[in-house]
């Protein structure tokens, strides 16, 4: 029964379990996520939202979802996923309810929530081994509001607060939670959707806290067209700047080493948050961004 | 006092527009209040901002429900009631907009309705970016309070972050906008201000909500499918059936709006009540089976009206 059913990208349901009419902007690179995920997890799954731009998803009196969904404040999603599953625990305990099979706490956060000011519940949350779901949609910035840097905005890129470009390093989140020794920590992104289902099966048959970073290409933060949005999503992976990975077993591996990476400036090209790289005098800068990705794969062992 | 409310969709700049009309009027030595109001706060969604402009402290607070100028830089936002771009106009009301569609039925609209010429617009050249000025510059004109001067300046001071280049293109379009407007100038009338000798506002108590009215339960599943979404296109993609090879994982998978069914026989089928045009299908169809088209509307297909 624990099998993976997931193998090849024609085993991804056909039917897509959130309805359409959401707020979010066309080409939500978020969103292709979070309905691809909730196509696996099921629609008895519990969404648990900190403020971000998924919050739109339910805005009163409209929700996509078939099932619940339950807002919080930014800072402590995986505290109210905590509630929610103690609550789920105490109705079995009591047998009001037989199983809570299917039933998923997952909480949703965007990177500014989890490498900021969320962080700290997370991490509370992991030390409690709490069995839970925790997918934190990476768009590099506050996008809701209008697309400030957030803690995970990546060097260069310019926002509504760093006009001329970021000149902070994005935080290593996978690092940070994986050093929390979690069941299982994984990145993904919605223009690899296989490798997201896949993940997602698994952590999804596993126990406690199972983390998943997501990349979101943003049209609007990110300034470039939506269409371009899975695009987007591929050269992030096949330049080597998202390396799609997984935590477990203590161990970390690798599952999908570009067999010749693109050069990083394909990537940031497309990309007009990326124009203060391209002003005469940075060229240093984008060599730098291709030494730190060149770096990282050097200790990459080949799979 | 003179109030003025600016339409548009995220994106298209009407914030910025008011923020240029409004710094304008300061620097003419006016009282001035602008405000933007986002509603869903994403590129695309109808959205609006109004300036009050006042020789007096301005008490009045909130949106402008009664303005003596209304400036819509999107005709397509016409079809979609909850922009409420006529709302509270009356017979003094000037209205300015780029040439409603075709098929639109006459406006409700008590007031004097100008249109701007895009065409002429399209032959300066002035790119879209910089048409937030271009509608700040003839709005400036058609108050008639402003000087040219002054309008520049403000153009500056709100786009300086944008380097100089910006500031230069969009002084272009802003005394592009100004000058389109000359034969309106000042046709736009102040109104008398019942409010400005009102005294301010006073302390209002809110008393305490039920938690079921101040944390608002949804209680049905999937009401957001009464949400028309396909009202944000402006170009439509469109599945060619020959060439369609049902390889479902690519456009209905990567589709962020669900709006991609799959029906019985395996073929990917475009839900256009609800495609917000994102066009990612076109992209992603390895057999170039999806087209762009120009948006047209018909509800006998199930398109929203």
């Amino acid at each position: 029964m624990n099998k993976p059913t997931i193998k090849k990208i024609t085993d991804l349901s056909p039917h897509r379990l959130i309805a359409p009419g959401t707020p979010t902007c066309a080409g939500c690179g978020a969103l292709a996520g979070v309905h691809q995920i909730y196509d696996i997890l099921g629609e008895k799954s519990i969404f648990v939202n900190g403020a971000g731009c998924m919050t739109l998803l339910a805005t009163y009196p409209f929700t996509p979802f078939k099932g619940s969904w339950l807002y919080t404040a930014m800072a402590c999603a995986s505290a109210g996923a905590q509630g929610v599953r103690d609550a789920l625990d105490i109705l079995m305990e009591k047998k009001r309810r037989q199983s809570d099979e299917a039933m998923q706490v997952v909480v949703l956060t965007g990177d500014g929530s989890a490498s900021g000011m969320g962080l700290s519940a997370t991490s509370a949350a992991m030390d409690r081994q709490l069995d839970f779901i925790c997918i934190c949609y990476d768009n590099e910035g506050y996008g809701n509001t209008g697309h400030q840097y957030s803690r995970s905005t990546p060097y260069g890129a310019k926002t509504a607060t760093s006009t001329k470009g970021f000149h902070g390093v994005k935080k290593d989140l996978f690092a940070i939670w994986a050093a929390h020794k979690p069941t299982y920590v994984a990145t993904v992104t919605a223009a690899f959707p296989l490798d997201l289902a896949k993940k997602i099966e698994k952590a999804s048959k596993m126990k406690g806290p199972r983390m998943f970073i997501m990349l979101a290409p943003c049209p609007p933060g990110w300034h470039f067209d939506p269409p371009h949005a899975v695009n987007m999503g591929k050269l992030a992976v096949n330049t080597g700047i998202w390396p799609l990975k997984e935590y477990i077993d203590g161990k970390v591996v690798h599952t999908l080493i570009p067999k010749k990476r693109v050069p990083v400036e394909a990537y940031l090209k497309s990309q007009g948050r990326f124009a203060p790289l391209f002003l005469p005098g940075n060229e240093g800068q984008i060599q730098a961004i291709q030494a730190h990705i060149d770096d990282y794969w050097a200790l990459v062992p080949p799979s | 006092m003179y109030r003025i409310r600016f339409h548009g969709r995220g994106g298209q700049g009407m914030k910025t527009a008011s923020r240029i009309l409004g710094t304008a009027c300061f620097i003419e030595g006016y009282e001035v209040q602008d405000a933007p109001r986002y509603g869903a706060e994403r590129r695309g969604a109808p959205m609006f901002a109004y300036v009050r402009v006042s020789h007096t402290t301005i008490y009045e607070r909130g949106v402008v429900p009664v303005p003596d100028l209304v400036v819509v830089a999107d005709a397509s936002l016409m079809a979609i009631p909850a922009a409420g771009l006529l709302t509270g106009c009356t017979p003094q009301t000037i209205l300015i907009m780029p040439p409603l569609y075709a098929e639109t039925p006459p406006l409700p609209f008590p007031g004097v309705h100008l249109t701007m010429d895009m065409d002429k617009i399209r032959e300066t050249q002035i790119s879209p970016s910089h048409l937030s000025s271009l509608w700040a510059g003839a709005a400036a004109r058609l108050c008639g309070i402003v000087t040219e001067t002054s309008l520049l300046q403000a153009v500056e001071e709100e786009l300086v972050l944008l380097g100089e280049e910006a500031v230069a293109k969009n002084r272009q379009s802003a005394l592009f906008g100004w000058r389109l407007m000359e034969a309106h100038t000042g046709c736009v009338t102040e109104k008398r201000e019942p409010s400005s000798k009102a005294p301010p506002p006073e302390w209002i108590e809110f008393p305490w909500d039920p938690v079921s009215m101040s944390a608002p339960a949804i209680r049905s599943p999937e009401t957001s499918r009464g949400v028309i979404t396909g009202l944000w296109r402006s170009v439509r993609p469109v599945i060619d059936d020959a060439r369609c090879g049902k390889c479902w994982w690519n456009c209905s998978v990567h589709c962020p709006d669900s709006a991609i069914t799959v029906n019985k026989e395996g073929a990917p089928v475009i839900d256009y009540a609800h495609c917000k045009g994102c066009l990612i299908c076109v992209e992603e169809c390895p057999r170039r089976a999806i087209t762009v088209r120009p948006e047209e509307r018909d509800p006998e297909k199930g398109d929203p009206p």
